[in-house]
């Protein structure tokens, strides 16, 4: 029974372990996947409380953007009424507490004061230490605090003049003493140590204080006992056996239990890098480790004389295995899930590793195909187990089981309570050094055990005077010091903080620690969001008629004036939002659409020099066609050729890059041959990275001979052979094709006024030395290059039969019209095309014009992105940004080839026109959407479901990383170390760091994605009513969703507890440059929007 | 007017000025943060360029007009007997070693420009590089093992502190702790080499040494061989060769480009050309030959054979470098030097290329590993053996770290227990610390107040009689009367049990082994 339970529970590990797919792999992805069925808030709460990870900036961080401006007052006012709304939060903002002055001149504060004080200036609780140096060191008595701002001090200093002090000597202190007066505190200022030697009228002054009905040493036995018993309690709920005893001999046995683990989990899943795995691989990894367990020898010298014997008598069976171990360790049959998922958390980056290749069985169809996440638990259950009995031993002879020691600890209870203690608490120095000798020492003797009831004597004597920090009723370190910072950024004096009552002190204090970690958090997020949110909605709303393109003609009469020249329809990235921005000021008359890079064609593809197929697809679905890329007849000869180079290219490489770390004596010969072309390679790319960067690429395509080798791609099947993921299709039937084109070109409402030429513009990014080389890449492509779906596409677009089947749906494409695939690096600029030589005759001077218009763009859109690039040039002239940008891309020791999506903020799902001539600073996904073409939302309907998931999964990756970079995060790149062609590690035994590097979020600016849609709110109710998935993402406010009516400057929010609100924000005239140049040059910070005059206000 | 090889003391030096620069800034706060970056990257590698360009310029001298192998600066210091000169050795090893050291150090110094950009240790990394470049220059172009043991200890120094240079990380200072640990091997017996040289041959220039007469005396065998043992032992330690090649694969915490100069390129090769220095001991050492033969020999098979099972990139490159380093020191063994020379440059080469790529690797990767040969695979108890890296690891800890951890502990409880209450200051002071004390002591007072004295008696004999009746109380109270609890009887347990104890201590191999070294120490 409980067999089957373990077994149905594994699957759902997947919710709290990470998700990530092996590196090549990278997909963004929400990093709290799992959590989304909650609330934003209480997702994570709940992630915060598994792993400890923290689901918000740190408060200093928000701070900073308070005083620089991108927070302001109003936005933590509203975002503070926000949180009130929500009845949970029982905040209560507007309930005074108290009140200061008679009745003519008073003043009347409420919650929401002290809640905007404790926001904007810490109020820490302090140490008796910390509070001695602030007294001592920093003159806290005699001055005000640093942060305090000047009409605070004002305040204070005139209305203390009243009352006859001037000084600010005097007032502070008279501040300090009030405070204590009311509170009824006396502060001594003893020194902790003087603990250690009380004097007889202190210690009996002590005494009398304290109840003891019982006696001091069993008060300490009772309070022993019951810390045990909830420590205890915990195992198997937040706890392992190897948490209990780090918690109680300090000594963790992960240390011993992580390197021969992942050592041996590595090279299970190890996809290539190794040389020499287990020969026994296809029967599991349990089977592998026990069979290497067996011939090692490392009990010896680890001091596992149990080792030999204990493996002689495990199960065969890795199940039968876990429920013996969790037998043996005691704990009871109710909580073995629970327990299980605690031991998969020790080591989440590789349980989680573990745990996809259990899901994803036949992935790449590597060996071993059998990945089985039981096989993992029951090596790290027998593990722990072993170490932690020799822990056990060595510290008190006893068996790693909870009873024993729970029995032994009841026996020892002042043992327990000074090790408590002194690994758990925050016990000072002096009493440290007093209670570690004692662990150190083994005591276990009974002669021994006075010193442990001395020692618990002492700590629990520390416990309760006034240096300890007592969670009940007010103390000076808490309440007092919180006070005395919170009065004077309040501007009160002393005289005023004596008219307040002790028990109106009392809310006070209730009300700063009202605010959890989390709560503020949430305040401080919801406020930097409304800041960036009131400048966007500003930006649209200017922009309300002025943009481009916004009327295609849905009407039948077409005039050629309001055809563009071009169309270029990108990627809704929110890189290409400056390019596509660069490209319309250079040529207004070119339109520019966005749209997900799959461009609607998923399909398996196999390039003229790939050995096998990729997926090109989101991440979510298995496509069923192929399309393969074939060399031309003329040119199969040359194909040939380059083929064998290419493989002689690669086997030569091959040779000595594995060679010289894989082989032995041939090893030396291959160093030997290869050292002078290093020395010239690393001499060249460290000297000179963009010049070698190009001859190499020279000198690389000289010596692949693909020069002028022309292809093709089959994209045409004959008849339908209803195919499947395994059985799949070479290529679409024309209905297929036309379904595929006419679905996308709906997408993007281009569905009449086509152009001469239309470009789709797929992506990808290209850089050196990158691990993390897929999260540049086409996240709907599943982190590949995206331009074979927009080849594909064009190809498509272009086939009469195609063109013909769609005059049938009602899309007419001109004759005149030709679709041309391309692919933008969005690392060096760079664009490649597709199939230019099938390019109309007519079309080559459009095309020569665009791609005049192109390079002029790389050049404008390479400065735009020097700017927040911190090793660029500043205000760099065109060709040093363009030298720059593609210098960095080829530059093997960048660890910022580029930025990737950092700083990204909010999409717009709508047409070109509402954010046409504006400018966005990169930070917008730009989905094309025309309400026009779409009158029963069922378009926007598989938008919002396409595309959501997509902007909520890059946002919150990004979102995740940067509010806690250490645990959501994989840390910084300079330490990385690749493992098994599948993670990163931090040097060569961590766990294995999942989520995004630090060099790609440093700039980034955690909030949720601001999704605007451009539609009328009924339609998006309805939808929203009919789709879960939305219901779940933007229910739960994983993304913030507003609504811009297509026909008015109306804008409204939505929120999922009361619906629509509309907006009435600020309005401001936005700034006018003629130039986006003009707005950035000089800046290197964030920027808020600007219009640009030349290219929304052209005449055509 | 000094000639140009004369000097040759700036090319060590300049780095040494960029690292006191860097440091001084640091502490003076000039060049904190993100803005001093670019300051301490340009002293750096100007520091280095021109250590190249110096070095480069005596080469060209050197293979023009020829000039003097070795240069004496100055002198450091003189001690009766003892004395060491500020020399360098510019023959053709000592040129191009140092040429290399100059030559990769100053690229990946360049190379971390961009890619520690950010990083919080910015500045101490830099000032890191310099001082291990320093310490690297030091050491192949040092005229004699004083000097040469200078950059020997730096280089130890600055590698200890940048693999802890992610200090936040409990593995990255506990591996950097293992590291400076096994170095302490080397370095002692560098000392005792330094010490058995002046005492035997009278000279640490390595000129002089290779020209003494001791080796072509018949009676010198026995010092020779010690002189020779000592200097190699050093060599394998700093080369991590077996047993000492642990910490070495451990040592790869710090950021790529310093995993790439310190284990990949330069300090690894330390060793081997330390021995390729005592090149005239080795020809006349058949011992010699034979250890380095034999230990060179296992290590490559150790590093070829662990470098098979390892699946991260930094893990296999550094197992495969012992391995070639290994096979380099069975060269010397051998007595190949010219040719261990050249590949020494050679695999310093292109480890560093090959370290500094080392991220990139996965997408370098057309096709997986080639597996190992057949025979090789069925072999499961090698396989084993290979996943632990055979044990070396743990059989250190064993012998050299655990015992080194109990050795401070006896130390601490020695000097808690015996020194303080001898001296005085005792940390068991007889004072009231917790209330349950106060408690207790509080039900006594009554009681001693009343009990603890005799009658009092009056006069001479009284009074006499009276300090005898109060010593025979106290004695009776105090040794007999409490027997069960703090009286005579638990004193004597406590005695008998505190000889267990000591006896306990003793019976432990570390004091045996104490106990054997202070015995060889008498007896020499």
């Amino acid at each position: 029974m409980s067999r089957q339970l373990i077994l149905d529970a594994i699957p759902h590990f997947e919710h709290f372990l990470p998700g990530q797919a092996p590196i090549k792999d990278f997909v963004h992805h929400n990093t709290l996947h799992g959590y989304q069925h909650l609330n934003f808030p209480d997702a994570l709460k709940a992630s915060q409380e598994r792993t400890g990870a923290r689901g918000y900036e740190l408060d200093e961080r928000y701070r900073d953007y308070f005083k620089s401006g991108r927070i302001n007052l109003s936005d933590l006012n509203s975002s503070l009424e926000q949180c009130n709304s929500d009845k949970e939060s029982q905040l209560n903002i507007d309930e005074p507490i108290f009140q200061i002055g008679s009745n003519s001149g008073s003043k009347e504060f409420t919650r929401r004061d002290i809640y905007l004080q404790a926001l904007i200036n810490p109020l820490p609780a302090i140490t008796a230490c910390q509070l001695s140096w602030e007294i001592e060191e920093k003159n806290c008595l005699d001055n005000f605090q640093e942060d305090i701002s000047p009409e605070a001090r004002e305040n204070i200093l005139k209305s203390s003049t009243l009352h006859g002090k001037e000084a600010e000597k005097d007032v502070v202190k008279d501040l300090w003493s009030a405070i204590l007066e009311q509170l009824e505190l006396h502060h001594l200022a003893i020194h902790p140590e003087s603990l250690l030697d009380l004097s007889a009228e202190e210690a009996s002054r002590f005494s009398n204080s304290i109840s003891n009905e019982l006696g001091q040493h069993s008060q300490v036995r009772q309070e022993s006992t019951q810390l045990f018993n909830k420590l205890v309690e915990r195992v198997g709920k937040d706890l392992t056996l190897r948490g209990l005893i780090d918690k109680i001999s300090g000594r963790d046995i992960l240390n011993n239990i992580r390197p021969l683990l992942i050592h041996q989990i590595a090279n299970y899943l190890d996809e290539g890098m190794s040389a020499w795995h287990s020969n026994q691989q296809q029967d599991g990894f349990y089977q592998v480790w026990r069979q290497s367990a067996t011939l090692d020898s490392s009990w010896i010298f680890d001091d596992l004389p149990e080792w030999q014997d204990e493996l002689e008598i495990l199960p065969d069976d890795a199940l039968d295995t876990i429920i013996v171990e969790l037998k043996r360790i005691g704990i009871d049959e109710s909580r073995w899930v629970k327990y299980l998922e605690e031991i998969a958390l020790e080591i989440p980056g590789w349980s989680g590793m573990f745990l996809w290749r259990h899901l994803n069985p036949g992935y790449k169809n590597l060996t071993p195909t059998r990945v089985e996440m039981v096989d993992y638990l029951a090596v790290h259950l027998v593990m722990e187990r072993l170490f932690a009995q020799r822990v056990c031993r060595e510290e008190w002879q006893l068996e790693a089981n909870l009873d024993v020691l729970r029995w032994y600890f009841h026996r020892r209870s002042s043992e327990f309570y000074v090790r408590y203690h002194l690994f758990n608490g925050k016990l000072p120095e002096y009493l440290v050094t007093h209670a570690k000798p004692l662990t150190d020492g083994g005591l276990l003797s009974p002669e021994d055990y006075p010193k442990w009831k001395e020692q618990a004597d002492i700590i629990w004597t520390w416990k309760q005077s006034d240096n300890s920090d007592q969670d009940s009723g007010f103390s000076i370190y808490r309440s007092g010091w919180k006070l005395f910072r919170l009065f004077q950024h309040l501007g009160l004096n002393g005289s005023n903080v004596r008219t307040i009552t002790s028990e109106q002190l009392r809310s006070v204090c209730i009300t700063i620690a009202n605010l959890s970690e989390e709560q503020r958090g949430l305040i401080w997020l919801q406020a930097y969001e409304r800041n960036y949110r009131e400048h966007f909605f500003n930006a649209v709303a200017n922009n309300h008629q002025r943009g481009l393109w916004a009327d295609r003609g849905v009407s039948t009469e077409e005039s050629t004036s309001t055809i563009p020249v071009a169309q270029l329809v990108f990627c809704m990235d929110d890189r290409e939002e400056g390019f596509r921005r660069h490209l319309e000021e250079i040529n207004p008359k070119i339109e520019t659409l966005g749209g997900a890079a799959h461009f609607g064609v998923p399909h398996f593809w196999q390039g003229v020099d790939d050995k096998e197929a990729t997926a090109l697809t989101p991440v979510v679905l298995v496509p069923s066609h192929e399309i393969r890329e074939n060399e031309q007849p003329q040119c199969s000869l040359a194909q040939e050729n380059h083929l064998k180079r290419v493989s002689l290219k690669e086997r030569v490489l091959t040779w000595f890059n594995q060679g010289t770390r894989r082989n032995f004596i041939l090893a030396t010969v291959q160093i030997t041959i290869g050292a002078p072309v290093a020395l010239a390679l690393l001499g060249c790319k460290i000297v000179s990275p963009l010049r070698s960067g190009n001859n190499l690429k020279k000198l690389n395509s000289w010596l692949s001979g693909n020069n002028g080798i022309v292809t093709s791609i089959d994209i045409t099947a004959e008849k339908s052979t209803n195919p499947t993921p395994e059985n799949r299709q070479l290529g679409f039937t024309t209905e297929e094709q036309a379904d595929r084109v006419e679905s996308f070109l709906q997408n993007l409402g281009l569905v009449s006024n086509f152009s001469p030429l239309v470009v789709i513009v797929g992506h990808g990014s290209i850089s050196q030395n990158n691990p993390h080389l897929a999260a540049y890449d086409c996240g709907a492509c599943s982190g590949r290059h995206s331009g074979p779906n927009a080849r594909l596409f064009a190809a498509m677009a272009n086939r009469s039969a195609v063109r013909a089947e769609l005059v049938n749906r009602g899309i007419t494409i001109p004759e005149s019209c030709w679709f041309l695939g391309s692919e933008h690096n969005t690392c060096d600029e760079s664009i490649i095309w597709y199939d230019l030589d099938k390019l109309p005759t007519g079309l080559k001077s459009n095309l020569q014009q665009l791609q005049q218009d192109l390079r002029d763009t790389q050049s404008r859109h390479a400065q735009e992105r020097c700017r927040r690039l911190a090793s660029a040039p500043k205000k760099p002239t065109l060709k040093q940004a363009l030298n720059h940008i593609q210098g960095r891309a080829v530059d093997f020791s960048q660890a910022r080839p580029e930025l990737g999506h950092a700083t990204n903020a909010a999409a717009v799902i709508g047409r070109r026109s509402l954010s046409h001539g504006t400018f966005f600073d990169r930070r917008v996904f730009l989905i094309s959407y025309d309400y026009q073409t779409d009158p029963d939302g069922k378009i926007l309907e598989r938008l919002l479901l396409a595309n959501g998931p997509v902007g909520a999964g890059i946002s919150l990756e990004y979102y995740f990383s940067t509010v806690d970079n250490e645990n959501y995060g994989s840390g910084s790149k300079v330490t990385h170390n690749v493992s098994g062609l599948f993670g990163v590690m931090d040097g060569t035994n961590s766990d294995l760091r999942t989520g995004l590097p630090k060099q790609m979020i440093e700039i980034h600016e955690a909030m949720r994605l601001q999704v605007m849609v451009e539609a009328k709110i009924d339609m998006l109710t309805e939808i929203y009513m009919r789709q879960p998935p939305l219901q779940e993402l933007v229910g739960n406010g994983w993304l913030l969703l507003s609504a811009k009516d297509p026909e008015s400057e109306q804008i409204h929010i939505f929120d999922p507890t009361s619906g629509w609100v509309e907006w009435n924000g600020e309005r401001t005239p936005l700034p006018v440059v003629k130039q986006s140049v003009e707005w950035f040059s000089g800046k290197y910070e964030p920027l808020t929007s600007c219009r640009i005059e030349n290219s929304s206000e052209a005449k055509l | 007017m000094s000639t140009l090889e004369e000097l040759i003391w700036l090319v060590p030096l300049l780095p040494l000025l960029s690292t006191l620069w860097i440091g001084a800034g640091f502490l003076a706060g000039w060049n904190r943060g993100e803005a001093g970056e670019n300051e301490s990257s340009k002293v750096a590698i100007i520091t280095s360029l021109l250590s190249l360009l110096l070095i480069v310029a005596i080469d060209i001298k050197a293979l023009i007009y020829g000039i003097d192998e070795t240069i004496i600066v100055g002198n450091w210091f003189n001690s009766g007997m003892f004395s060491i000169n500020l020399s360098f050795t510019l023959d053709t090893l000592g040129l191009l070693m140092t040429t290399l050291v100059a030559t990769i150090t100053l690229l990946t110094i360049r190379f971390s420009v961009n890619y520690l950009h950010r990083e919080a240790g910015y500045q101490r990394f830099f000032m890191l590089l310099s001082m291990f470049s320093f310490a690297m220059l030091l050491i192949v172009s040092a005229g004699n093992i004083g000097i040469l043991f200078v950059g020997w200890e730096v280089a130890g120094v600055s590698s200890y502190l940048l693999i802890a240079y992610n200090y936040n990380r409990n593995n990255a200072t506990k591996n950097a702790t293992q590291a400076i640990v096994t170095n302490r091997v080397g370095d002692a017996s560098l000392l005792a080499a330094i010490f058995f040289s002046t005492l035997w041959l009278g000279t640490l220039e390595w000129s002089e040494m290779a020209a003494s007469e001791l080796l072509v005396s018949e009676s010198g065998g026995m010092q020779l061989g010690l002189i020779s043992f000592t200097l190699i032992l050093a060599a394998f330690v700093k080369s991590a060769q077996i047993p000492f090649s642990p910490w070495i694969t451990r040592a790869l915490e710090g950021p790529t480009p310093s995993s790439s100069i310190f284990y990949g390129s330069l300090m690894i090769h330390a060793g081997v050309y330390l021995v390729l220095r005592l090149e005239p001991f080795i020809e006349n050492s058949v011992t010699a030959s034979w250890a380095l033969l034999t230990i060179g020999g296992i290590t490559a098979i150790y590093g070829y054979l662990s470098a098979l099972v390892q699946t991260d990139i930094k893990s296999t490159l550094i197992f495969s470098t012992i391995s070639q380093v290994g096979v380099m020191f069975v060269g010397c063994g051998l007595g190949w030097f010219e040719a261990v020379t050249i590949y020494l440059i050679l695999h310093a080469i292109w480890r560093s290329w090959q370290f500094l790529n080392a991220p990139a690797h996965m997408h370098s990767m057309s096709q997986p590993t080639a597996p190992a040969p057949i025979w090789l695979q069925r072999m499961q108890r090698l396989y084993a053996a290979a996943m632990q890296r055979f044990w070396l690891d743990q059989l250190t800890q064993w012998l050299l770290l655990r015992p080194t951890q109990r050795l401070s502990k006896d130390i601490h409880a020695f000097d808690s227990n015996v020194v303080r209450p001898i001296i005085g200051s005792s940390n068991e002071i007889n004072v009231v610390s917790s209330l349950a004390e106060w408690e207790e002591k509080s039900a006594i007072c009554d009681l001693e107040s009343t009990s603890n004295s005799v009658p009092l008696g009056s006069g001479m004999f009284g009074s006499i009689l009276q300090q005898i009746a109060t010593l025979f109380k106290w004695i009776e109270e105090h040794l007999i009367l409490k027997g069960g609890g703090d009286g005579m009887v638990s004193a004597i347990k406590g005695m008998e049990s505190f000889i267990n104890k000591v006896e306990q201590q003793l019976s432990m191999p570390r004091y045996l082994l104490l106990m054997i070294m202070a015995t060889f120490v008498v007896i020499l």
